[in-house]
């Protein structure tokens, strides 16, 4: 009971700080890493109601994302249609997508579904690059201004600053992590994991396994486009790889993996240590340390070296951490620490 | 219909090297059951060792297969060591991440070291052709690389088939447990045939490095492609993945002919999603998986 009332009141306490940041700190920045930590937790969260829940191991979740950030920014491009408006069609075509992926693919099991969902994806990024008249090709399509938000004369949000990006941002989080928790304790989630324990014995018990994965994945890739929408209009750029690439859809799953799949706090874990670490290598900040501690000097080969090509480092970095989490700690960091708990709650008995 | 036979003759030509991929891949899955979603990265890293051995030796692609096939088949062997080895009894999303973690530590370790730049092998050789009479031409890197592949494919049919070692991959393939009741030392069988594997991908790399562009992400679409060409023939099937193979590379120069260059790779993609709709155990395949 105690319990509960301490993280009921330690949730409030994150939330209200949450809320007041922006009118705290100036930082564009801190507030840029913010935007980054909340979609980053809405993508893993995303994945995690089919992926971790269900079973269902998508690495093909970039072709919602890239749907999403596509629509918006194409109707905002051609039509100057204001995002709050486009949002809906990206998440229409998704819907419609994601059910003709999962009628054909949930037949599928296994590394048959995997492989389905990747060459869905990579449709989806090839048909981005040769429809040029729609999507502008391999070059993709910059958005120089967001259209102002307007109900009449009212402007309701202007874009100009990063704050209406991050309270956005922070309200789609949470909107994730709600709904994850939603189908953790309901009927809903209970079938999810029946199907991921044990696909026949939960058919023979009369759960409709199709329907069940299929609202899964439309649940899932509905979140996974509104993340695909916030990104896109939040960079003002979208391209082929850099929303609908594999790599995008393996750092979606990253995210939860290492976090812990099938947990509500795993992908927040996760976001909690990939956003600042590749962060961290994207914006230099690693060489600039090891400038600073004196291990390399700045202007010498190796400083060159790290300087010009630390920056695309971090997809090594995910590389490198998918093969340490699997060969380490297949549950994730949640699984370690739960093992953790359960070995000192068993020795402190 | 002179565009019609030489679309079709260049994509038979190519797709044995495809065939090449696809066996690699099948055996792999065949002995061990793991998808190694690292393959097309294997083949890059092939690649970038012949186009090594030709910038600094000047040793010529078709003849450093003889270095980069025992060189790949350590690298395999090394792999499956260190890696996939302790994830054999795992569940196979794990497998599946796994592969894809050190497909990513191959192609951006390749890109810190070469950078994302493509890169061209030009032979003397590289665009030469060989009329064969009514307006069909043969491009000569293409011919050699499939004769070459042929010789390579014969050599692994008779190892699999007349050799003990091949028979004991066969059996291990078949049934690991009874075959590791049998006395086959089913690890050493794994080492083998992931060193195989990744042997043939190399090989494969090295026989298109003349006539493709290198770069460190080409390996996402040659692994997809490897997919699909052993899904059509049948997982674990080395004839369905020499057919699947050829019939890769002749959908894909038809159609790059009759619709269009960039659209080829969807329509293979397409053609995927068809068989695993209709006849998801593949052209050569009975069972499911």
């Amino acid at each position: 009971m105690t319990k509960t009332i301490l993280k009921a009141a330690t949730g409030l306490i994150v939330l209200a700080a949450l809320l007041v940041v922006p009118r705290y700190v100036e930082s564009p920045y801190a507030l840029h890493m913010m935007i980054l930590l909340f979609l980053s937790v809405s993508q893993g969260q995303s994945w995690n109601i089919l992926g971790g829940y269900a079973g269902q191991h998508s690495v093909g979740h970039a072709a919602y994302f890239g749907v999403g950030a596509y629509t918006t920014m194409m109707l905002m491009h051609a039509k100057q249609v204001v995002p709050w408006v486009g949002v809906w069609a990206g998440v229409a075509i998704v819907v419609v997508v994601a059910l003709v992926i999962g009628s054909i693919c949930f037949r599928l099991r296994g590394p048959y579904f995997v492989l389905a969902s990747i060459a869905v994806a990579e449709i989806m990024r090839l048909s981005a690059i040769n429809l040029t008249t729609l999507t502008n090709g391999a070059e993709g399509i910059l958005a120089t201004e967001i259209p102002a938000f307007k109900i009449g004369e009212r402007v309701v949000t202007d874009f100009l600053t990063k704050v209406p990006f991050y309270y956005i941002g922070l309200v789609l989080a949470l909107l994730t992590i709600a709904i994850t928790y939603w189908v953790q304790h309901s009927k809903l989630g209970y079938y999810f994991q029946a199907i991921r324990e044990d696909q026949d014995a939960a058919h023979s018990l009369g759960i409709h396994i199709t329907v069940y994965k299929n609202i899964g994945l439309v649940i899932s890739a509905v979140l996974t486009s509104l993340a695909g929408a916030f990104y896109g209009i939040y960079v003002g750029f979208v391209d082929p790889p850099t929303v609908l690439g594999l790599d995008v859809s393996v750092q979606i799953m990253l995210i939860c993996i290492i976090g812990g799949m099938g947990t509500l706090w795993g992908p927040v874990l996760g976001s909690l240590i990939l956003v600042p670490l590749s962060e961290a290598l994207r914006s230099n900040m690693i060489t600039e340390g090891l400038v600073k501690i004196g291990l390399v000097s700045a202007d010498s080969r190796i400083g060159l070296f790290l300087k010009e090509n630390l920056a695309h480092a971090h997809v090594l970095l995910y590389g490198i951490l998918v093969v340490l989490v699997i060969l380490f700690m297949p549950e994730g960091l949640m699984g370690f620490v739960k093992k953790m708990a359960a070995r000192r709650n068993r020795e402190a008995v | 219909m002179a565009v019609f036979l030489q679309s079709l003759i260049s994509g038979i030509l190519i797709g044995g090297v495809y065939a090449l991929i696809g066996i690699g891949l099948t055996l792999i899955f065949g002995v061990m059951r793991v998808v190694n979603f690292a393959h097309g990265d294997i083949m890059m890293v092939g690649m970038y060792l012949t186009y090594l051995l030709f910038t600094l030796m000047g040793i010529d692609p078709f003849v450093s297969v003889l270095i980069s096939f025992p060189l790949m088949f350590f690298f395999g062997g090394f792999l499956q060591k260190v890696f996939i080895n302790r994830v054999l009894n795992a569940v196979s999303q794990n497998q599946i991440l796994l592969t894809i973690g050190l497909g990513l530590i191959m192609s951006n370790t390749v890109m810190l070291i070469f950078t994302s730049d493509y890169k061209i092998l030009t032979t003397s050789y590289s665009s030469s052709t060989i009329q064969v009479g009514g307006g069909v031409s043969i491009s000569a890197p293409l011919l050699i690389s499939f004769l070459i592949t042929a010789a390579i494919t014969g050599a692994l049919g008779w190892f699999l088939l007349k050799t003990d070692t091949g028979q004991a991959i066969r059996a291990t393939a078949q049934d690991r447990d009874a075959a590791q009741l049998m006395g086959i030392n089913v690890s050493r069988m794994s080492v083998i045939a992931f060193g195989l594997g990744a042997a043939l991908a190399g090989t494969a790399g090295a026989l298109i490095s003349p006539t493709y562009y290198i770069f460190p992400q080409v390996g996402g679409t040659f692994t997809l492609k490897a997919f699909v060409i052993t899904v059509l023939g049948g997982m674990g099937s080395v004839v369905g993945a020499t057919l699947g193979g050829i019939l890769i590379g002749v959908t894909e120069s038809m159609s790059a002919v009759y619709i269009s260059s960039g659209w080829k790779d969807v329509v293979v993609f397409v053609l995927f999603l068809l068989v695993l709709l209709f006849k998801p155990s593949g052209l050569m395949g009975k069972s499911r998986t």
